[in-house]
């Protein structure tokens, strides 16, 4: 019976005071902040009506005078593109699929942080606002949505699909330690059901799927799959084996070397003179995942390489002084740093590919920044100017995309610590 | 160690690169040499084309085993190809991929659509990435030489006009020295409109946009003077003129017709089979407006006496005749039960009734007028 040393189970941390609260009235902070000298108080004279004047025009076009039937009408459109409306079931059972298998993924995670949390004897647990405004670009999303979808079946679905999502999240909270390895193949089990769901019994081929679905499955198939090939390149550039440290800086190089654009055409126009006539090339959407891919990885590579660069030698000694092989080395005390000290790199090079999947437009998929391009041309709405409408409301969608990775990263670099360490 | 661990990196390289070389001879090796088509961008891609164009498969074949047509249209022309609210293209070229599924393979929605800019359509064609271009693309000597390209036939008339603000005052192209003139790139419009501009002396400067709303935008601003584009485009725009812009009568399109515009399915250069299903696919929707069968009555024709009427009997293949396109001896039914004669296709699309509301011009029959004319099926 001790009374320090590990924390037990009955351990709670005392309470933090509370820093004090300095109360400023709003008089006193307009004076301070905005007309602390004349020169500051020129600029906001001069700024603040024309900043007001253009929020007011702003805002008076999204909720007074924009047309936004163009968008209702379009709603499965700016989703799914052109995937055929009888079978819209598919991507419906494939979002319960994965909603279920998020949840129970943020569930497990959920309560491993808490766990860490108490032995580390950090305070716990998320004030109610801070979960709130962690979820609230999605929540934005959802209410967008909500409002511009005009019969009841979507509502009734979606709500289904965030209940499994809930429901998930509360099982994956419930999953003892002990069995959570098990997660991992239930959110790959999850990916490969949803899938086949898509595409097999008399599916829908990957060349008709579009809008956020398109620009999604983009996105997150090139993030999770640039960033392993990116470490293992930057590993390859830094690798003492002269074959694989050639290859990987002449690929670095070279991808580096050309615009996205450039590549999106090969991929798709050059790829066939290459290969024989009768050589079975993917299909499109496949090429430009590859290509996207392939590109970011290239980057990352070199993201990675600043981070291992940034890790000191003692480290390395350490652990061979430990003992460790190389390749443990590298995996328990090398990347973990690294990695953490470029979040905030990475994290801007995968917001840079989810904004860069539009790209795909100009070799004639069609992503959502395309359907808002095309839905114009309708004769109900062609030659109306209505560009405005359309490209807010899928600016507003990648907006939220790019936001929510850009806030999760910062809770990411909070939590690992980065910064404070 | 270091040299020793270089010197094999310096060997394995190559080796690798000579692996994935004999790789490719193997995977190849009962086509004709590639490389040497992949430099003939000019003239000599049309003859490239047809020795790589395998003897026993070719595009008409390959549809068929595929059971899908791949065709290229235009989503953001008006009237001739855009995307509906329920996730479908639709519109005059859209109609004419939907007849050429039908005519080879029965069904008219097989047909797996691209989306093609201006730029990207011949590579995409020449890629073989399409069967087949239909994209409001004008038939003219080069596309068909050096783009490797073969016109089948003119699915629509169209003439390059301008359009000008009423109130400017532009009588005749003669009015507008020292203006600026809105057009598309890439296209044979800015082409013409240099070709019109010189040889007429008047200096202008072009500014040149991707897209049309781009280009709407630009004129809205009154960025230019002029626009021009093939005057059924110009009249879409002008007919949906905002009203609190003056609505359509704020703007004239100039009599002038700067150029001639015919507008058809393109296929890759070196495969006549597919060339002639595509080209008759078109031609026989314009006989049945000839011969006046619809998709409406279409059924009541099928029991035409073969004596009575031989060239219909022959037309809907009810006596069994074949043409030898390689199609089925009633294709042209499959084409009009299912897409409908060319004057429905139209009417449907562009017709007066609809958004666009183009008057036909040239496009109707030849008896009436036009320049509609379907060789003899027989």
């Amino acid at each position: 019976m001790s009374d320090i040393g590990v924390p037990t189970e009955e351990y709670q941390p005392p309470p933090e005071e509370e820093p004090p609260v300095r109360a400023v009235s709003p008089g006193e902070w307009v004076r301070q902040n905005l007309f602390n000298t004349w020169y500051n108080s020129v600029i906001t004279i001069v700024l603040a009506p024309a900043i007001g004047y253009l929020i007011f025009r702003v805002l008076r076009f999204v909720f007074v005078t924009a047309r936004w039937e163009i968008v209702e009408v379009n709603l499965t459109n700016f989703m799914v593109g052109t995937f055929p409306r009888d079978e819209l079931w598919r991507p419906w059972t494939a979002m319960a699929v994965l909603g279920l298998v998020v949840g129970l993924g943020l569930g497990v995670t959920a309560r491993a942080n808490t766990e860490v949390a108490r032995i580390r004897g950090v305070r716990i647990g998320a004030s109610w606002h801070e979960n709130v405004r962690r979820a609230a670009p999605a929540l934005l999303l959802l209410v967008a949505l909500v409002v511009f979808v005009r019969t009841a079946t979507p509502l009734v679905l979606l709500a289904g699909v965030v209940l499994l999502a809930v429901l998930g999240y509360y099982a994956g909270r419930r999953i003892p330690p002990g069995r959570r390895r098990w997660m991992h193949l239930a959110v790959l089990l999850g990916l490969a059901v949803s899938y086949v769901v898509m595409t097999q019994f008399d599916g829908v081929s990957l060349a008709r799927w579009g809008g956020l679905m398109l620009t999604m499955f983009l996105a997150v198939g090139g993030i999770a799959l640039a960033f392993p090939l990116g470490v293992l390149l930057a590993l390859g550039r830094r690798s003492s084996f002269p074959a694989v440290r050639l290859v990987s800086v002449v690929y670095i190089e070279l991808i580096r070397g050309v615009p996205l654009i450039a590549l999106l055409f090969m991929g798709w126009l050059i790829l066939p003179f290459l290969l024989p006539a009768d050589f079975p090339t993917p299909g499109r959407t496949w090429r430009a995942l590859i290509i996207l891919i392939a590109f970011t990885a290239a980057y990352v590579a070199e993201i990675v390489r600043g981070g291992l660069q940034s890790i000191s030698t003692g480290q390395y000694e350490a652990a061979q002084a430990l003992g460790l092989p190389a390749w443990k080395t590298m995996r328990l005390i090398i990347l973990p740093q690294a990695l953490r000290n470029v979040i905030p790199a990475m994290v801007g090079q995968f917001i840079s590919l989810f904004k860069d999947t539009s790209l795909v437009l100009i070799i004639g998929l069609l992503d959502l920044l395309a359907v808002a391009r095309r839905v114009t041309q309708q004769p109900d709405f062609l030659g109306q100017g209505l560009h405005a409408e359309t490209l807010i409301f899928v600016s507003f969608i990648y907006w939220v995309g790019s936001y929510w990775m850009s806030r999760e990263s910062q809770r990411m670099e909070k939590r690992l610590g980065l910064g404070e360490r | 160690m270091r040299h020793r661990k270089f010197l094999t990196s310096l060997l394995v390289v190559p080796a690798l690169v000579l692996a994935a070389c004999n790789g490719d001879d193997g995977n190849g090796g009962d086509e004709p040499a590639l490389p040497e088509d992949d430099g003939g961008e000019e003239v000599d891609a049309a003859e490239g084309e047809e020795d790589e164009a395998p003897p026993a498969e070719g595009t008409l074949a390959e549809v068929q085993s595929r059971g899908v047509l791949n065709c290229g249209v235009n989503d953001a022309v008006p009237g001739f190809g855009f995307l509906t609210a329920e996730g479908e293209y639709e519109g005059f070229d859209v109609e004419f991929c939907r007849a050429v599924a039908a005519a080879v393979l029965g069904d008219a929605d097989a047909v797996e659509y691209t989306a093609l800019t201006a730029e990207a359509r011949f590579t995409a064609l020449q890629a073989r990435e399409i069967d087949v271009l239909i994209r409001n693309t004008t038939w003219t000597a080069s596309r068909d030489g050096g783009e490797s390209g073969s016109f089948t036939t003119t699915t629509f008339y169209d003439g390059q006009g301008m359009m000008v603000r009423s109130d400017d005052d532009y009588g005749s192209l003669d009015d507008m020295q020292d203006t600026v003139v809105c057009t598309l790139s890439g296209t044979t419009t800015e082409l013409n409109l240099e070709s019109v501009f010189v040889a007429r002396g008047l200096d202008y400067e072009p500014l040149t946009f991707e897209d049309n709303d781009t280009l709407r935008e630009a004129f809205l601003a009154e960025r230019c003077d002029g626009w021009t584009s093939d005057k059924s485009q110009l009249a879409a725009f002008r007919a949906e003129w905002p009203e609190d812009e003056g609505g359509p009568d704020a703007l004239t399109i100039l009599d002038e017709t700067m150029s001639k515009e015919p507008l058809g399915p393109v296929t890759l250069d070196g495969d006549v089979e597919w060339f002639d299903a595509v080209r008759w696919a078109v031609i026989v929707t314009i006989q049945a407006w000839e011969f006046e069968i619809d998709s409406s009555n279409v059924e009541e024709f099928l029991d035409v006496d073969p004596e009575e009427d031989p060239e219909v009997a022959r037309f809907l293949g009810v006596d069994e005749f074949d043409a030898g396109l390689g199609l089925d001896p009633d294709f042209a039914v499959n084409v009009i039960q299912q897409v409908g004669n060319y004057q429905e296709i139209y009417e449907r699309t562009v017709g007066p009734e609809t958004a666009l509301g183009l008057d036909p011009g040239f496009n109707t029959l030849w008896t009436e007028g036009g320049l509609l004319y379907a060789p003899p099926y027989r």
